[in-house]
């Protein structure tokens, strides 16, 4: 790698770190101000509902198959519902996410 | 692993162990295909195994290999990496009421990817200041090396790998979607949030589909949030607002 590729990276890692800290250091200040103004620090009604839509938007990309077929996207649904089952029995996050994968798995290596 | 808000029941090391098995799943197999891909463009094994270690964030590297390699201008390979991760703007200040002041936090923001700000949304409300710190390190750095290792081993045995295990890149992958599913299903405890996140998770979809998959999350997110506003202005039929 040359020494004009070595710098792009660099900057590349230095403005994903900061992207990632400065608004995180914004949040901070702005929160320990309030606190200090006797006020009880809160997040911005707009950011705690960009929180969990950002999630479910990520659940949305991840739904799309490696290689999207028609089976694969059954195998998906059929998946996401063995999932959903397992949480709703069990409300946790570890045996739901091994149910889902094994069902998804196994219509895969069946019938894929 | 409860996803409700009771009290975290066991060790945080352990359980921000347990909470990352699941992403290396889905981390591991795209590692492995970005080693691989990263070797046979020119990059070194030790150059693309930092190139995961700095810059940690899937899409962005995949991009940062392929316009290196094409003979992109510098300033055009850093804008447009840096508008792929620029959805992670939003993630600090969204974690940042459960962090107490910490100058510790601020290094171990590096480990802020997608899938560890939703975790620690999820996970975090339910602890205790310390205990959030303990969890976020094991989580945060089990997943940060599963990506190093990941990279390693597709840019030393990638090819090999893929050969003799193809579907590990099939089904290992479904790990993520499982762990969002679980994780936004506790949100949808009333119809506007319901409403809410069905439309951020359909946009999303959709947008990947149909080919915009580095807008589709924050596009989508955005989508979903104006969804819960506009449920919050419809008028009720005695005329007010609800």
């Amino acid at each position: 790698m040359s020494g004009h590729t070595w710098m792009i990276l660099l900057s590349i890692a230095l403005g994903t770190y900061l992207i990632r800290t400065l608004p995180y250091l914004w949040m901070s200040r702005k929160l320990n101000k309030q606190a200090a103004q006797g006020g009880v620090g809160s997040t911005p009604v707009w950011l705690t509902i960009l929180g969990p839509t950002m999630i479910a938007a990520m659940f949305g990309t991840s739904l799309v198959p490696v290689e999207p077929s028609f089976f694969s996207w059954i195998a998906t649904a059929v998946g996401c519902v063995a999932t959903y089952l397992m949480w709703r029995r069990t409300r946790s996050m570890g045996y739901p996410i091994v149910v889902g994968v094994l069902v998804f798995g196994a219509l895969i290596v069946l019938f894929g | 692993m409860n996803t409700a808000t009771n009290t975290l029941s066991s060790n945080p090391w352990k359980q921000g162990a347990k909470d990352a098995l699941p992403l290396l799943g889905g981390y591991v197999p795209v590692a492995v295909s970005f080693g691989l891909i990263s070797v046979q463009s020119g990059f070194g094994v030790l150059e693309t195994i930092l190139v995961s270690a700095f810059i940690y964030a899937g899409a962005s590297q995949f991009l940062f290999v392929a316009m290196v390699v094409s003979g992109a201008p510098f300033w055009l390979v850093i804008v447009m990496t840096l508008l792929i991760n620029s959805r992670h703007l939003v993630y600090g200040p969204n974690i940042a009421p459960y962090l107490e002041k910490d100058i510790r936090w601020v290094p171990l923001m590096h480990l802020l990817t997608d899938q560890i700000f939703a975790l620690s949304l999820t996970r975090m409300p339910t602890m205790s200041a310390k205990e959030r710190f303990r969890w976020y390190v094991s989580a945060g750095i089990i997943a940060w090396l599963s990506w190093i290792s990941g990279t390693a081993l597709g840019a030393i045995v990638g090819d090999e790998l893929m050969q003799r295990w193809p579907l590990i890149g099939e089904v290992l992958p479904f790990a993520l979607p499982a762990l969002f599913l679980v994780m936004v299903l506790p949100r949808c405890s009333d119809r506007r949030w319901t409403i809410t996140m069905v439309v951020a998770t359909a946009t999303a979809m959709l947008l990947k589909l149909f080919g915009f998959p580095n807008i589709a999350i924050p596009a989508a997110a955005i989508c979903g949030a104006l969804a819960y506003y506009a449920i919050q202005s419809q008028p009720t039929n005695k005329g007010a607002i609800s």
